[in-house]
């Protein structure tokens, strides 16, 4: 008894520091490498604390619709955070595009394959090409379409692993598990993979146009906090500071 | 129903319980019957699984057994592929993820045997691979079909470790609980359903027939001290 009273009031302690709760962003794997400093310069303008989740699109819309406590949804396409909307979970009609996503080939300078390029996907010595699962991350999906439209997929299908999000399938690439990615532009542009390995982009009629969009959550704890980041987002400087990133702008 | 994940992850449980018998076996002996304390630092080794998140194990083996470590080339050169993303891999990963479940019903099996009947067999000159052989196996029998019940579901219940170092690829690494995570977040709920309950009632089933055995309602002349609170 004494032990679960205990327990209480260290809960209640806790309660406090639980209301003051901080913005919670969704956010698509890609932005892994992207957000985190934008959310530093969001606090610094605007003193509002934000925390952000990476993972691929797909499971996030899985989470959102089964109650997670997010505020604002950043997805890698257009179809997902639509899908919240047609549920009534977004504030907005339409979702928001705020940037463009590039799918490039990556591969370790050591890994004896060579710089990146059309002719690397042909090779016999590629064992194992890292893509993103195409059935929940929008970057899987382009991967697959890319492949598809050079004509290359059905003899790479075999050769395919497929990450979790876009994210693993950089850190499946980089560790060298896999002898090349197709990541994103966002991953193969961070300090770590720029020194490791080199990037090819990926024609750009390959693949359909990775617009990425965002939605303001119906059940937000934080309305205006997630359209001020929102807007935050579109702002010139922020829209520059994604192109430099790999993102292009949305409009 | 994704046979082709429940095919691959029956075989991946079944190899994985027979490698994890082969090793507890030996070193429950000598947990049990060996004196020296270094072996303190053995048994919490081997009880590390259990509470080690799985993610660590995934770590460990997908970059540091990479091939960009010396061990993990020496893994290439032997295997011809890395450990990530290959059936091979996923063994290496489940055995070491569920050792403690196999060592430990094992270590309590061999424990509860009358130490009367091991020092009578000492006296009559067996060595100790047959004193296990013939002593202390038989007699803790019940104990070791508990390990293997629960190595075999525990590595099918596995999940962590295949996520981060199994790549998704059908027939190779995708997994029943892959598979059923696939389902989820692909929204497709009535295949997800049909999964779960499949690992599920496959779960229950085995378990039920583990405890109507009686293994853990001390029938078993073992499990009356430690077997009843292991099993």
């Amino acid at each position: 008894m004494k032990l679960i009273r205990v327990a209480l009031i260290f809960l209640v302690g806790l309660a406090p520091a639980a209301a003051q709760a901080p913005l919670r962003i969704a956010a698509a794997a890609d932005l892994t490498p992207v957000l985190p400093p934008i959310l530093a310069e969001f606090q610094k303008a605007t003193g509002i604390h934000a925390e952000a989740t990476f993972q691929a699109s797909a499971t996030l819309v899985t989470q959102i619709q089964n109650g997670a406590p997010f505020d604002i949804f950043f997805a890698a396409n257009v179809a997902y955070p639509q899908r919240l909307v047609d549920a009534g979970l977004a504030e907005e009609s339409v979702p928001v595009v705020y940037a463009k996503g590039t799918l490039v080939l990556w591969t370790r300078k050591d890994s004896g394959m060579g710089a990146p390029s059309l002719a690397l996907l042909r090779s016999s010595a590629l064992k194992r090409l890292a893509i993103a699962n195409p059935d929940r991350a929008p970057y899987g999906k382009a991967a697959v379409s890319a492949l598809q439209s050079l004509g290359l997929y059905r003899s790479l299908k075999p050769r395919l692993v497929t990450a979790e999000n876009i994210a693993q399938a950089a850190e499946f690439a980089d560790s060298a598990n896999a002898d090349a990615g197709l990541i994103s532009l966002t991953s193969a542009k961070t300090a770590q993979m720029t020194a490791a390995g080199s990037y090819f982009v990926m024609p750009r009629d390959s693949y359909p146009p990775l617009e990425q969009a965002a939605v303001v959550l119906k059940h937000a704890a934080a309305p205006e906090a997630a359209q001020k980041f929102l807007d935050f987002v579109l702002s010139a400087p922020v829209q520059a500071q994604l192109a430099q990133s790999g993102l292009a702008p949305a409009k | 129903m994704d046979w082709q994940a429940l095919i691959l992850t029956l075989k991946l449980a079944a190899i994985t319980t027979a490698i994890l018998l082969a090793i507890a076996v030996p070193l429950a002996a000598l947990l049990v019957l060996g004196r020296a304390r270094w072996l303190a630092a053995l048994e919490a080794v081997t009880a590390l699984p259990l509470v080690l998140p799985p993610t660590v194990l995934g770590f460990f083996l997908l970059v540091l057994l990479g091939p960009r470590t010396a061990f993990g080339r020496a893994i290439v050169a032997l295997l011809g592929h890395p450990l990530a993303f290959s059936f091979s891999g996923l063994v290496v990963g489940s055995v070491i993820y569920s050792l403690p479940f196999a060592v430990q019903p094992v270590v309590a099996g061999f424990a509860a045997v009358n130490p009367a009947l091991v020092d009578a067999a000492r006296l009559l000159g067996a060595s100790t691979p047959r004193l296990v052989w013939t002593v202390l196996a038989p007699l803790a029998r019940r104990s070791l079909a508990t390990a293997a019940v629960l190595s075999f579901l525990h590595t099918v219940g596995e999940f962590g470790v295949v996520l981060m170092l199994g790549g998704d690829i059908p027939g190779a690494t995708r997994t029943l609980s892959i598979a059923l995570y696939d389902q989820v977040e692909g929204f497709d709920y009535a295949a997800a359903t049909h999964t779960a309950l499949v690992l599920l009632g496959m779960s229950l089933a085995a378990l039920a027939v583990l405890y109507a055995s009686g293994v853990a309602r001390g029938a078993g002349p073992e499990s009356a001290r430690r077997g009843a609170r292991h099993g």
